[in-house]
């Protein structure tokens, strides 16, 4: 895992250099006094980061400094389940973050809560409890909603759906 | 100065003082141990209560729910990996696997011992060295400050995980996570949307790294098949496990006392140094981040050490340390006191009364831990596929409360699945916070050093200072190289 981790982080820290900062960190034309740039920092850091990723990659190769570089052993991590699985697995649990997030203006922020709450019981496998389970997906956001909405006056989103329907 | 503390103390000693300490004291553990709500938000909701008090009951109630809350964070890092508050992030490196052994009791209790020594020698720093402390940390300047962060980052680098490598990446990744929004000359840096203008706050950003991650690994590795209920367990610290954590404890208390006083410091980075030299100076040190008691004892004693010391700055020159002493310095203002060397010759009856005050919640701290551990361990017996999706309610209820803005939230859930990446390639995930919170004043710093030099980096090492402290930061690389090392070729 050593020398993929080490070029995924190169990588990483090379987008962020070559293509993000030259993209979405502006050079003012003009900067009162010695006040050094606003690139200056995210270069020295992001140049920092691709000498330790490449410092990552050459410790693999040697015996010596394996252990500096790569401390842990990925499969011992990862168990004996097939990798198919997991992905099949974490993809569904990002897949309900990103409905979650995109539901909550049509939904309103309650009812979404409840079905991500509902979504994540099914993947942890806690859902076999149904009974449990149910409760605690409508109460728990329920009460929620009532101490943030009336203990802190938080002004949670009620959804275009609801609104429509005039609730 | 005694004839003033004992007039103080009976000025003190009623029953709407201790009433009003015991509240702030209760409210603030509850707060501090819900995830997303926070001693700062603790202490601003409570503030526009204070309009109707004395001053000095609710400067106290205000000090109480700070020291609550900082205590607080404890309790949700050690029962469900999840950490209240921002200082508390080191205590889960060790609460959690003890809690996971069945011993979070022993945990709960050894957070609660420090937190009260740490918190009780805090309180009598302030009152006998408030003014050479703050004198000190008026010589502190940029470059001092970037040089004593730059210490903090690799030490906290050197100690979180197995490979100082890995460690000074995950603090690399946190610098540059905290360069998105605004820098202090108004540019823009990284708005790829709107509401990145606006930067990333601490709050969803902690929690999604610490929180988010554990139900992602329940999910995808469906580690929590056979849970047994975790109990409070081992609920006693023997008398040896209090003294083999006494040196981290007092050392801990000491290092939030000098970080405390020093303003923009603040709790967080005085826990983590702390782990940091406590895992460098043990015996056990192979053992700290799977349960040692050594490591949560100098966490929770440095972190609950800053809470007196803030105040050393506040009063003694009415500089706030932090948003939380912000708030009080506004109160004090509110009824009329001014902090600042005149706070001393015009109200020394109130500031002593403060200080009487302040040793007094040390001791109702330990009461309200004490009464409260019970019913938090409760929270440990719920199975993993049940407690991560509460807790997941929990954090997105709360993270949208503190802006009202799904931006917070969506932060939350994408730092979640970074965390969760991060554990995969074995990054360790406390550089990466620590330095994503001192970043933007480490970076202020330096651009301001550069600043005054015209340029020049020779003054990063221009003053004894600088040079302790860079030194310090070198012997610290050098020392964890040697080790990992050593263990390697073992």
């Amino acid at each position: 895992m050593g020398i993929t981790r080490g070029l995924v982080i190169t990588a990483l820290f090379g987008i962020v250099l070559f293509l993000l900062i030259p993209a979405y960190v502006p050079r003012p034309r003009f900067i009162p006094g010695f006040a050094p740039p606003p690139d200056m920092w995210p270069r020295t850091v992001s140049i920092l980061g691709m000498v330790l990723g490449i410092l990552l990659v050459g410790l693999t190769f040697s015996r010596k400094t394996e252990a500096i570089a790569d401390p842990e052993d990925a499969r011992s991590i990862r168990g004996d389940t097939p990798l198919a699985t997991l992905l099949m697995r974490f993809g569904w649990t990002v897949l309900a973050f990103v409905l979650f997030i995109g539901s909550v203006m049509l939904l309103g922020f309650l009812l979404s809560s409840i079905l991500l709450l509902v979504a994540m019981l099914i993947l942890t496998g806690y859902w076999r409890h149904k009974v449990v389970a149910a409760i605690v997906a409508v109460a728990l956001p329920l009460v929620l909603y009532l101490f943030f909405s009336s203990a802190l006056n938080t002004r949670f989103p009620v959804g275009s759906l609801f609104k429509a329907i005039g609730i | 100065m005694l004839n003033d503390l004992l007039v103080a103390f009976q000025a003190v000693a009623t029953l709407e003082n201790f009433l009003i300490m015991a509240a702030g004291i209760w409210g603030g553990v509850i707060i501090g141990a819900i995830p997303g709500m926070t001693g700062t938000m603790a202490v601003t909701l409570a503030l526009p209560f204070t309009f109707y008090m004395q001053p000095i009951p609710s400067i106290l109630l205000l000090v109480a729910l700070y020291k609550g809350s900082t205590y607080g964070g404890s309790v949700s890092a050690i029962l469900i990996k999840t950490p209240g508050t921002a200082s508390a992030a080191c205590t889960t490196l060790d609460g959690y696997p003890l809690a996971q052994q069945g011993k979070a009791g022993k945990a709960l209790n050894m957070a609660l011992y420090s937190s009260c020594t740490g918190d009780f020698i805090s309180n009598l720093s302030l009152i006998f060295i408030a003014a050479p402390l703050a004198l000190l940390a008026l010589r502190i300047g940029p470059p001092e400050y970037f040089m004593l962060m730059i210490f903090a980052l690799t030490t906290v680098a050197g100690v979180s995980g197995r490979s100082l490598l890995l460690g000074l990446v995950s603090a690399c990744l946190g610098l540059l996570l905290a360069t998105v929004g605004e820098d202090m000359y108004g540019s823009f840096r990284f708005d790829l949307t709107v509401d990145m203008q606006s930067g990333l706050a601490v709050a969803p950003v902690l929690i999604g790294l610490f929180a988010i991650p554990e139900l992602l690994k329940i999910i995808v590795f469906r580690n929590n098949q056979n849970h047994k209920p975790m109990q409070l367990g081992d609920n006693h610290v023997t008398r040896d496990e209090l003294r083999g954590s006494l040196k981290a404890m007092l050392k801990g208390s000491m290092i939030g006392v000098v970080m405390g006083a020093i303003p923009g410091i603040g709790p967080s980075a005085a826990a983590f140094s702390s782990y940091g030299e406590a895992q460098r100076s043990s015996k056990n040190r192979e053992n700290f981040g799977k349960g040692e008691l050594e490591g949560i004892a100098a966490s929770e004693s440095a972190n609950n050490g800053c809470c007196g010391s803030t105040m050393i700055p506040l009063l003694a020159l009415g500089v706030p340390g932090d948003v939380i002493t912000g708030v009080m310095l506004g109160a004090f203002m509110i009824h009329g006191m001014t902090p600042g060397p005149m706070l001393f010759e015009n109200n020394l009856h109130e500031v002593y009364m403060l200080f009487i005050g302040m040793l007094f919640s040390s001791v109702l701290l330990f009461g309200a831990g004490k009464a409260t551990m019970r019913f938090f361990s409760h929270i440990s017996r719920i199975p993993p596929g049940l407690m991560a999706p509460i807790v997941l309610a929990l954090c997105v209820f709360g993270i949208f409360s503190i802006s009202n803005s799904m931006y917070d939230v969506i932060v939350l859930l994408a730092m979640g699945v970074f965390g969760f990446f991060m554990f995969l390639f074995a990054i360790p995930a406390a550089p990466f916070l620590i330095a994503f919170i001192l970043g933007p004043m480490l970076e202020e710093n330096l651009r301001r050093a550069l600043a005054l030099s015209r340029g020049d980096p020779s003054i990063l090492v221009s003053s004894p200072i600088t040079w302790l402290f860079a030194s310090l930061a070198i012997f610290v690389v050098v020392v964890t190289i040697r080790q990992q090392l050593k263990k390697a070729n073992a």
